[in-house]
């Protein structure tokens, strides 16, 4: 039975809120992708009962509605993916006239979900994306310091041996380092350049100053500007002398601040002075912010929540010990549990036990149950790589891999770690559990534990809530999933080979037919907004209102020059036709950003391959049109030259 | 033959749109004119080939001119490569 769509897309409206609760609409291949003023005002499970629509989720602050017939790949089970073709762009289409609503790109649709995700989520997901590419690093690092540090306390003397020393220097570099890992990563991410980035990393961990870890011994200050100025304990100008050891944010922040100082140099100094004069004053300024007021603020919090710490432990009937389960992989994400272990050697050098391995414990534990759940119940083959060994490492209480690789950035299962990190604690301090060391949690924790069948217990507890809340109650984007991802590659080159084959003439001449390298509305060269283009100055040619972000050769013939800022491409054809691809106006001050050129200079190419990348959100972002100019340069040579989408 | 040299001082060098206007000046007189940069070198009626030398703000480029007019054209085109670039 045919569906119909006019009354599918009426009856839509209405349950999402009305036509005033729409922000932006665009479909893929099953679904109507929206972003709406106010979630609340949907009414998901009427939404679900209008005939065509096969579910409904949100994800990334969109709203998404599956359409589909539903009669055929039954068989399939799943959620009939490639069934909605051809439906749901007709849905589509009469969304549009009933709403009022202007066709958005998929790629707009994200930009405004991105942009209505709230800042605290796209900070996590910053964390995470400067945190995944180090991940095969720490992951390695933080397994092999679980198994020597377990190999120290199980093996009388093996800590007193030189294969010890050795695996010990292997095993902790990463971490000993683990700001200049971050500065590096964190530099791609945000832009910066790399090695003043990693120069950022090292000064934070520069011999000269303080082991962070030891920050409990002291630390020498240096007074940049005297004493003169004191807000509280604090004087202007303070600079700690302290090391950022185990710190990522901090790092974070600083590298974020340089990247933007540093580009905002490059286009403010003149270029003949600018190799100098930028770095140099980039990294002098960073490190002048960095060490006075990021360095005191950290330190100041790790004393108050050292201090805070010591309270909640003894807060009564395990009440205190239950919030610090919870709130202890906070303290790990924002660096400031650098303080812990002079509790612990405090409570060992009273004669007591140490109480607070238990707790540190369990929430690293939570943490570990809760990274296995993702990696048993992805369906993302590049997930379940991170979560297994991130888990793993994690197990043996190395926490950062699955905390910043894993948890975090899903969020959800960092916030069940957390639960399970409290309910574990709370068990922890109410049968008085205790270590008779410290330095050592997780499975290794055995080792120095005073009851090993109730510390068992309390693994099992924290795990196993984490795992089981993680398990249930997380649910992956579908987007991630491998089937999708790879439906979604298929779709896209098939797309591209369908561009390629239906691409219009847009230049003819007796030198041969010159073919549209990009699908859109084509306008003659004299309405190109840019007075020098429409001029003819550059021959004769096309403007393109680009549809998809993927130039294709408009001919077969040879790469003459690619620009240095990768927006413009030329091309040589039959007959010496010299084509100018030139992406977007004034695009050349975008220095390449945005732009990823798929062929270098003296490539032969083929009518229709991809050569040139480009994204129009980073077009827009810069203020630019993103009009695509093809113009035959030496169109003067020729002279029955005829432009237009009816060239032919 | 007449030759001189000039440094770039446009910030964007000889892309796109102010190679263009290069082109279309030098296409103006009879002489054929060969911009060289370090050892790669480019008739400046062509756009392609003048563009793939990537001159940047800094470069000091070589200019050669050879023709009949080569007088007259190497002063026009000096003087427009200083008004422009």
């Amino acid at each position: 039975m045919a569906l119909d769509y006019r009354k599918c897309a009426e009856e839509l409206v209405p349950l999402l809120g009305g036509k005033e609760n729409l922000i932006s609409a665009a479909h893929c291949a099953t679904r109507l992708r929206l972003v709406v003023a106010d979630n609340s005002k949907i009414d998901q499970k009427a939404i679900e009962n209008v005939e065509g629509v096969k579910g409904t989720f949100q994800s990334n602050g969109q709203f998404q509605i599956i359409i589909g017939t539903g009669t055929t790949f039954q068989s399939n089970g799943q959620f009939q993916i490639i069934i909605g073709t051809g439906t749901v762009n007709k849905v589509y289409d009469e969304f549009l006239a009933v709403t009022g609503l202007t066709a958005a790109s998929k790629d707009d649709v994200k930009a405004a979900a991105a942009a209505k995700a709230p800042v605290w989520r796209r900070m996590l997901k910053t964390v995470g994306d400067v945190f995944v590419p180090i991940l095969p690093a720490i992951v390695a690092s933080g397994l092999m310091m679980g198994i020597v540090e377990a190999l120290g306390h199980a093996i009388p003397g093996f800590s007193d041996s030189d294969w010890y020393g050795f695996l010990d220097l292997v095993s902790n570099t990463a971490f000993t380092f683990l700001p200049v890992i971050v500065a590096i990563s964190a530099a791609r991410v945000f832009g910066g350049n790399l090695f003043l980035g990693a120069v950022i990393g090292l000064m934070m961990v520069h011999p000269s100053l303080t082991n962070g870890w030891n920050a409990a011994d002291g630390y020498d200050v240096w007074y940049l500007f005297g004493h003169g100025l004191k807000i509280g304990s604090y004087t202007f100008g303070q600079v700690n002398q302290l090391g950022y050891q185990g710190h990522v944010i901090p790092v974070i922040i600083a590298v974020y601040f340089m990247s933007k100082l540093e580009k905002w140099l490059h286009k403010h100094v003149p270029e003949i002075i600018d190799l100098f004069v930028t770095p140099l004053t980039t990294v002098f300024v960073t490190a002048l912010l960095t060490f006075m007021i990021i360095g005191p603020i950290f330190s100041t919090a790790e004393t108050y929540v050292l201090t805070g710490a010591k309270w909640l432990i003894t807060a009564g009937y395990g009440i205190g010990a239950a919030a610090m389960g919870a709130i202890y992989p906070i303290t790990v994400v924002m660096g400031l549990h650098h303080m812990y272990n002079v509790i612990e050697a405090g409570m060992l050098a009273e004669g007591g036990l140490n109480i607070w391995m238990p707790l540190a414990s369990a929430a690293n534990f939570a943490q570990f149950g809760a990274c296995l759940a993702v990696g048993v119940k992805t369906k993302n083959a590049k997930r379940r790589s991170v979560a297994i060994p991130s888990a793993l490492s994690a197990s043996l209480g190395i926490t950062e891999p699955a905390i910043f690789g894993v948890n975090l950035r899903l969020y959800k299962p960092f916030v069940f770690g957390m639960i399970g990190g409290a309910v574990g604690a709370l068990f922890g301090s109410l049968s008085g559990l205790g270590a008779t060391a410290y330095g050592v949690t997780g499975i290794p924790g055995l080792l120095t534990i005073d009851n090993i069948p109730v510390y068992l217990v309390l693994l099992a507890i924290s795990g196993g809530i984490a795992f089981a809340l993680t398990f249930f109650f997380w649910h992956e984007d579908p987007e991630d999933n491998d089937k999708y991802l790879e439906e979604k590659a298929a779709n896209e080159e098939k797309a591209l080979k369908e561009e390629a084959e239906h691409a219009p003439v847009i230049i003819s001449s007796s030198a041969g037919k010159i073919y549209a390298p990009v699908s859109g509305k084509i306008v003659p060269y004299t309405e190109i907004p840019d007075a020098t283009f429409a001029a003819g100055t550059l021959g004769e040619g096309v403007g393109i209102e680009p549809d998809t972000e993927i130039i294709l050769a408009p001919y077969d013939g040879t790469i003459s020059s690619v620009a240095e800022t990768k927006h413009a491409i030329g091309i040589t054809g039959e007959n010496d036709q010299e084509v100018l691809i030139h992406v977007g106006i004034d695009t050349v001050q975008m220095n390449g950003d945005g732009f990823t050129p798929l062929v270098k200079e003296d490539d032969q190419v083929k009518k229709g391959q991809p050569i040139l990348r480009f994204s129009k959100e980073k077009i827009a972002k810069a203020g630019h049109s993103d009009m695509v100019c093809v113009l035959l340069t030496n169109s003067d040579d020729y002279e029955d030259v005829k432009i237009g989408a009816d060239a032919e | 033959m007449k030759e001189f040299t000039y440094t770039i001082t446009d910030p964007v060098g000889i892309h796109a749109r102010p190679a263009g206007l290069l082109t279309k000046e030098v296409k103006k007189y009879a002489s054929t004119f060969t911009l060289t940069k370090g050892d790669k070198s480019a008739d400046m009626s062509k756009l392609m080939k003048l563009m793939s030398l990537g001159v940047v703000q800094g470069d000091t480029v070589t200019i050669k001119v050879e023709g009949p007019d080569e007088e007259t054209a190497a002063a026009a085109v000096e003087q427009f490569m200083k008004d422009n670039f």
